[in-house]
Formats: structure tokens, C-alpha cells, sequence
């Protein structure tokens, strides 16, 4: 009886624990999409009463006065291109180190081992001076150099572990046959590490590109190129008092993440778990 | 290794090589090697003027405010690596055990605040930490707890406390999903070998679990201590290092010298601080922890 009563308190805390920080983890963003449809009178008459009759004139006012869709498309275009030219790149590299022994193998190494060690925020203000310098800053693509290196690394490591277990036969075959080196790495071998240059772009995609900040801040400061992580942050110190309206800024910055996690949660928390340990 | 049958032409080889890596030494190890030489020197506008020697180091070594930065870094990782790493040891052992129910559900709802950008995230607290608008002090009032309530991020003596909690809150679930990848490693006889001699409960956790994901554990330490030393984007967002410059941290004290101050050369010699601590804390780290690997699950 006593054993009995003992583990129904212990069940009870547990799962009492988990689901109340549970709560605590989506609690805040629930908050913020139910009071940016509320009016700002109303929103501080109570802060945590449900809206009387949802506006969605917070959003329309959001949008055009952050100039959101500026944001967004920045956004999307340097994820995408860097999404591309990453999964390219990596691909091409960790092919070369698990295939090839050749010259300077040991050293392309070193570098990317090393590389993983700096903090980018050691980089920032080099790089800043390094493009000013070079009059790369404050263009389209400038976002996009350093989003693909750092994330270079990473990528590479996973990818090559990947290939290391697949078997060369394959490629041997084919060469032999008369497939040229070109196809036989696109169309043969990458098809085949699919998963992993999946797993590889998830990472970055959230890790790094759609928010990352830090680059932007420090090599961007044309309105036009703004990603949406900088965007807000003017927005927000020009519009401080309006809770509702802010809210509903950062509703939109989030709405597509949401979305995403809702539909791929399983895959993006895998992603970042082989991640994290192969890295 | 050596697969001569499917090794390309040679110019082929350099075609396809060379681009990613000339790629990956401009953007990293150039301006690295950058960094170490703007910091001998003095600048005029956007221009390495003057040589200075050692002067920038001197000034750094003697800065109470970099020290300052550094001990609320390392603060912020403590904090962290109690708050997340700890947190999350718990939350998946009882994720591992049978009673809990919902278990996808709350993986993934735990997890989700990772995935959102520590702009949004710093943005969201400090709605949270507002004093008339924020949902700690309404929550505080309506418990009748107003004793409690503070001047979340404008007092000096609390403020690296408040900025550190958004961070342990965003990022338990990346530390639990790790953890519980590496438990799932661990063979369900040894639990239920336990079990039968008795072992139960914390017992459980803490003599069978944790020694054998300790080099899963060893992960996360290094990945908690080098995130940490690069936090920025969340107190930039929150207080920018303020009131006065009582929850600046490394980067944010280099950015604000380079960009709000104009002192390039020293916004640079703080770079190379940031890099120096972080390497020495990684080594100390390893060498603390390592050297013992005990689990299989990571070989």
C-alpha cells in the first residue's frame, strides 16, 4: 500500500512537472497571438483577457509600417541561396575528403576543424572591416558569404561521416561503364545522401540563416536589404508602446516557424540531435 | 581511401575543389589572420594607420569593463549549464520513465522555443519582464506576491539573473533531446537488473544513467560553454549590455566599442579576447572531463 501510494505521488509530480513547464514553453506565444488582436486600449485595460472581437488591424498596421514583406524576402532569398550553394559545396567537399587521399587533405582539415572552434563573434568586426574594405558590404549577396562558410563545417563533417558508410562499389561500377566523374557524383551519389543533405539544410536553416542576427547587424544597414530578425529590431525600438502592434510583428516574423515545426517537429529535433553530437 | 579508378581529371579535381575552400579562407581564416594585425595597429577611419605594438592588449588587460564582461559571460554559462543542462538531465529521465504520459507531446513542445531566433525570444521576454504589461508581474499580483516584483532589467544587481532565464528557458529542450537521444543508448536489462536489486527512483539516475551517457553529457557541457560565450543577440535585444554596462558580455562590449564608439583597432583586440577565452575554456573543459570515455554510444 505504502510503495503503492509512493509511486501514484510520484506519477502525479512528474507528469504535474512536465506538463506545467510544458505550458511554460508555449504559454508566452500564446499570449502574444491572442493580444495582438486586441487593441491597444484594450490590451491595457487587462493584459490576459481574451480579445472582445478579433482585429486583425494590428497586422495590416504591422505590415506596412515594419515593412515586413521587405524582411521576409531578404530572408527568403538568403536562405535559399545559401541553402543551394551549402549543400552544393559541402557535398562536393566532404566527397573529396572521404574518397581522396591528395595533397593538402590534412590541411583543408585543420582549417575547417579549426574554423569550428572560432566564435563567429571573434569574426564579426574582421569581417566587417575585411568587406568595407573590399566594398562588399551593404549588398545583396554580402549575407550570404558568411552564412555559407559557417556553415560549411558542420555540414561537411555530417555529410562525410555519412558517405564513409556507403559502400564505393557503386561509384567504381559506373565509372567503368563510362559514366563521366561529373555524373556520377550528382546523379548517382547525391541522390543516394539525400537524408543527410536534408538533415544538413533543416540544421542550418534554423540554426543559422532564417535567424540569425549578428551578421546582419554589423554588415547591413540598407533598409532594402534588412533581414527580418534586423527588421524587427528598429521596428520595435520606433513603435515601443504599442504591445499589440509589436506583437503582432513578431507574430508574422514567427508564423512561418510555427508552421513548419507543427508539420516537421520529428525531422527538424532529429536534425539538430545529429547535429549536435557529430559536431 | 585511395580509389585511383574513380579519381577525376586534375582539373577537374582543383575545378570542383577549389571554389568551397578558397570560399571558406576568405571568409575564416582571412580575416582571422586580419584580426591578429589590425590589433597591432592604430586606425584612422576604416584605415590600419599606425603601428602600436602591444598598446591595444595593454589597454585590454587593464579594462575593468572587459573583465566585467567576461565574469558576466562566465556567469551566464554557469547559470546555463545548471539551468539547461541540469534541468534537462531530469526532465528526460522522467521522460524515460513509464508513468509519463504525452511524451511526444512534450518533446516537442519543450523543444519548440529552439527553434524560434533569440531576437524573438528577447523580444518576447522583455514584453514578459514589462513592468505594467508583463506576464511575470501579472501573475506575481495575482498571487499576491508584489513583494516580489522587481525592476526585472533595470536594476544592476539583478539584471544578468533576468537576461540569463530567456536563455536556460530557450534552450532546455535542445539539451533534452540530446540527452535523451544518448539514453535511449542505454539497454533496457540494466534498469530492469536494477530494479530487481532494489534500485529506484534518483538512485536510478544518478548511479546507472548518468555515468553512462557521460561523454553525452560531455556534449552538451562543450556546446552550453561555447554557446554561451557568444551570447549576444538576446541582451542586445533586452538591455544592450545596460544599466550603465552591468550585463554587457564580451561581444556586445567589442561591438559597442567598434560601431557606437569608432574604435576599430580595439573593437578588434576584444575579437581576439573573445577568441582566446573560448579556446582556453574548450581545453580546460576536455581536460577537466576528458580522457574518460565510458559509454559506447558515442565512439
Amino acid at each position: 500500500m505504502g510503495i503503492n501510494l509512493k509511486k501514484a505521488t510520484g506519477s502525479f509530480l512528474m507528469n504535474g512537472i512536465l506538463i506545467l513547464f510544458s505550458v511554460s514553453c508555449i504559454s508566452p506565444i500564446i499570449w502574444m497571438i491572442y493580444s495582438s488582436l486586441k487593441t491597444s486600449p484594450e490590451f491595457n485595460r487587462s493584459i490576459i483577457a481574451l480579445p472582445e472581437k478579433l482585429i486583425f488591424g494590428n497586422y495590416v498596421d504591422a505590415f506596412r509600417i515594419s515593412h515586413m514583406g521587405t524582411y521576409y524576402g531578404n530572408t527568403i532569398f538568403n536562405a535559399a541561396i545559401s541553402l543551394v550553394l551549402v549543400i552544393c559545396i559541402s557535398f562536393v567537399l566532404a566527397y573529396f575528403l572521404s574518397r581522396f587521399k591528395f595533397k593538402g587533405r590534412n590541411l583543408i582539415y585543420f582549417i575547417i576543424l579549426f574554423g569550428m572552434l572560432i566564435p563567429i563573434h571573434a569574426l564579426l568586426i574582421p569581417l566587417f572591416i575585411q568587406f568595407k574594405t573590399l566594398n562588399m558590404f551593404n549588398q545583396r549577396y554580402t549575407l550570404i558569404i558568411p552564412y555559407v562558410a559557417f556553415a560549411m563545417p558542420f555540414s561537411i563533417f555530417l555529410i562525410e561521416s555519412y558517405l564513409s558508410g556507403i559502400p564505393i562499389d557503386m561509384e567504381e561500377a559506373a565509372v567503368i561503364d563510362g559514366c563521366s566523374f561529373m555524373r556520377m557524383l550528382f546523379t548517382i551519389v547525391m541522390p543516394l545522401c539525400t537524408p543527410i543533405l536534408t538533415t544538413a539544410a533543416i540544421l542550418q536553416l534554423f540554426t543559422k540563416w532564417w535567424n540569425e542576427f549578428p551578421f546582419a547587424l554589423v554588415l547591413i544597414n540598407d533598409e532594402k536589404l534588412k533581414t527580418i530578425p534586423l527588421g524587427l529590431m528598429n521596428f520595435s525600438s520606433q513603435y515601443s508602446t504599442n504591445y499589440p502592434m509589436k506583437m503582432a510583428a513578431l507574430v508574422l516574423a514567427i508564423l512561418p516557424v510555427i508552421l513548419i515545426y507543427i508539420f516537421f517537429n520529428r525531422k527538424i529535433i532529429e536534425g539538430m540531435i545529429a547535429g549536435a553530437i557529430k559536431g | 581511401m585511395n580509389n585511383k579508378a574513380i579519381c577525376p581529371k586534375k582539373w577537374v579535381f582543383f575545378l570542383l575543389l577549389v571554389p568551397g575552400v578558397a570560399w571558406y579562407v576568405f571568409t575564416v581564416i582571412v580575416p582571422l589572420l586580419g584580426s591578429l594585425r589590425y590589433s597591432l595597429f592604430s586606425f584612422q577611419g576604416m584605415r590600419a594607420d599606425k603601428f602600436v605594438g602591444l598598446a591595444n592588449y595593454a589597454e585590454l588587460v587593464s579594462d575593468s569593463i572587459f573583465w566585467n564582461s567576461l565574469v558576466n559571460n562566465l556567469t551566464i554559462t554557469l547559470l546555463c549549464v545548471i539551468g539547461q543542462i541540469g534541468v534537462a538531465l531530469v526532465f528526460a529521465a522522467m521522460l524515460n520513465t513509464t508513468v509519463v504520459k504525452l511524451k511526444n507531446m512534450h518533446r516537442a513542445v519543450i523543444f519548440f522555443p529552439g527553434v524560434l531566433s533569440m531576437v524573438i525570444v528577447g523580444f518576447i521576454w522583455t514584453i514578459m519582464y514589462s513592468n505594467d504589461y508583463g506576464l511575470i508581474n501579472y501573475f506575481l499580483r495575482a498571487l499576491n506576491l508584489e513583494s516580489l516584483i522587481l525592476p526585472w532589467l533595470d536594476d544592476p544587481r539583478y539584471v544578468i539573473y533576468s537576461i540569463s532565464v530567456p536563455l536556460i528557458w530557450q534552450y532546455i529542450g535542445y539539451y533534452m533531446v540530446i540527452i535523451m537521444a544518448g539514453m535511449s543508448s542505454i539497454g533496457k536489462e540494466i534498469y530492469e537488473m536494477a530494479e530487481i536489486d532494489g534500485v529506484n527512483g534518483w538512485k536510478k539516475l544518478i548511479y546507472i544513467t548518468i555515468p553512462l551517457i557521460k561523454s553525452t553529457l560531455l556534449v552538451c557541457l562543450m556546446l552550453c560553454i561555447s554557446g554561451n560565450m557568444q551570447a549576444f543577440d538576446h541582451i542586445f535585444v533586452m538591455t544592450n549590455g545596460g544599466p550603465g554596462t552591468s550585463s554587457s558580455v564580451m561581444a556586445l562590449y567589442a561591438y559597442s566599442k567598434t560601431f557606437t564608439q569608432g574604435r576599430i583597432a580595439y573593437g578588434n583586440t576584444i575579437s581576439i579576447g573573445i577568441l582566446l577565452v573560448s579556446l582556453v575554456l574548450i581545453l580546460i573543459t576536455k581536460w577537466i572531463v576528458g580522457g574518460r570515455k565510458t559509454d559506447g554510444y558515442q565512439s
